[in-house]
């Protein structure tokens, strides 16, 4: 173990008696500058700049979907609004619809009724008539009746000669 | 400085872990550290084969991978919407962003990948972040950014900064511009660094189990760590571009 260390040793004085060491400047300065340099630029065109233009792409791809769907959805929410207001105002029109029916079928059915109550009434001023015309026919072919017989009466009572 | 890397050197643990050696390569005449480059490399490649993924199919509904990268992209595009303002952070978010991933997945990959397993001839493999060198470059960087971003918003009146609130503050305005990149640099350096020690001493003494914690402390310290980088880095940048009296 002392060995070891010993040798160690040794070989640690060796070393520092070379060139070199922990702050040995020289040319790898300036050429690790430069490469870094280099390594900046490349990076540059290949990593930066189309992932930085990816994600600037998707962001505005997001805001430009994101505002055609608020747009879809003001379209469609106004659609849904006409929809509704030509829902009401075709009920509206069907609810005039129907009154308006139904008041003509009213207004008919009325008229229907007064022209067959005039019709009835005209019948029966007919018949009326047509009985007190016979009624006075009745009446007449029975006076003359009552006149022949009563004529034929006298004769039967008085005889033939006394009438003339 | 000598004295601190003599003692580091010294502790005869630490050698063993190979702290200070490098793997030079010279290119010309100047050397560079061979190892941080390689695993900067391969952090490197990891963030583009994972960039690449993620952007190959881009799709308008994300999934899996891609979905797993946007998050990180919008957590880094928080760090610095949060820090610079909704104005002035879209330009910044490609370098705020880029400091945050490398050094993330440079943190975690030298607490993940069992880097030490490669043989190499000098030196070993670590975390790029585990170089002093790589901090300053990304703090001098970030300087360099604060300040370009001062200058192009309020052209030569960004000066005036240094004598707000008061002249008095002048000498301590200076300072500043000395101290933020030193701290970033050490700051992100020492914690890596630390950790990394701590972990490897650990493993040296008690080789089973015992470092495990510590691990996953470490795992934690190194999130937070790149979390903290960026996010002052992109503080200074705010506090920069930043236009007093308006708001």
């Amino acid at each position: 173990m002392t060995d070891w260390i010993v040798l160690l040793a040794a070989e640690a004085a060796e070393t520092t008696s070379e060139e070199g060491g922990l702050f040995d400047f020289d040319a790898t300065l300036p050429l690790m500058a430069l490469q870094f340099l280099i390594l900046v630029a490349v990076l540059n065109v290949t990593f930066y700049k189309p992932l930085s233009q990816a994600i600037d792409g998707r962001a505005d791809y997001l805001r430009q979907a994101q505002a055609e769907a608020r747009e879809r959805q003001e379209k469609s929410r106004n659609l849904a609004k006409q929809y509704d207001e030509e829902l009401q105002e075709a009920r509206r029109q069907s609810q005039e619809i129907i009154s308006a029916a139904q008041a003509e079928a009213q207004q008919q059915a009325s008229e229907r009724t007064a022209q067959a109550q005039r019709e009835v009434q005209a019948q029966r001023e007919e018949a009326d008539q047509q009985i007190k015309s016979q009624q006075a026919e009745a009446l007449q072919s029975l006076e003359q009746q009552v006149d022949t017989l009563s004529s034929q009466i006298l004769e039967k009572l008085l005889g033939r000669d006394l009438i003339k | 400085m000598e004295y601190g890397l003599n003692v580091l050197n010294s502790f005869p643990l630490a050698t063993e872990l190979g702290v200070g050696e490098h793997l030079y390569w010279e290119i010309g005449n100047v050397t560079i550290h061979g190892q941080v480059f390689i695993t900067s490399w391969i952090v490197i490649g990891i963030l583009l084969v994972a960039s690449l993924t993620a952007t190959r199919n881009l799709a308008r509904v994300p999934g899996g991978f891609q979905n797993f990268m946007e998050y990180a992209l919008e957590f880094v595009r928080n760090i610095a919407r949060d820090q610079i303002g909704e104005k002035e952070y879209r330009p910044w978010v490609p370098f705020v962003g880029t400091l945050f991933l490398f050094i993330f997945v440079a943190n975690w990959s030298g607490s993940l990948v069992p880097w030490s397993v490669v043989e190499l001839p000098e030196g070993e493999l670590a975390a790029p972040t585990n170089d002093i060198n790589t901090t300053v470059a990304l703090a001098l960087l970030t300087s360099l950014a604060y300040f370009y971003a001062g200058f192009s918003k309020r052209g030569l009146g960004y000066l005036k900064k240094y004598i707000e609130p008061t002249p008095i503050l002048l000498p301590i305005n200076i300072l500043e511009e000395f101290t933020k990149p030193l701290s970033l640099s050490f700051r992100l350096f020492g914690n890596i660094l630390a950790d990394e020690l701590v972990v490897a001493v650990l493993v040296l003494l008690v080789p089973l189990f015992v470092p495990l914690p510590v691990m996953a402390l470490g795992l934690f310290t190194s999130a937070i760590q790149a979390l903290i980088f960026a996010t002052l880095a992109a503080a200074y940048i705010g506090e920069a571009v930043e236009v007093p009296g308006e708001e």
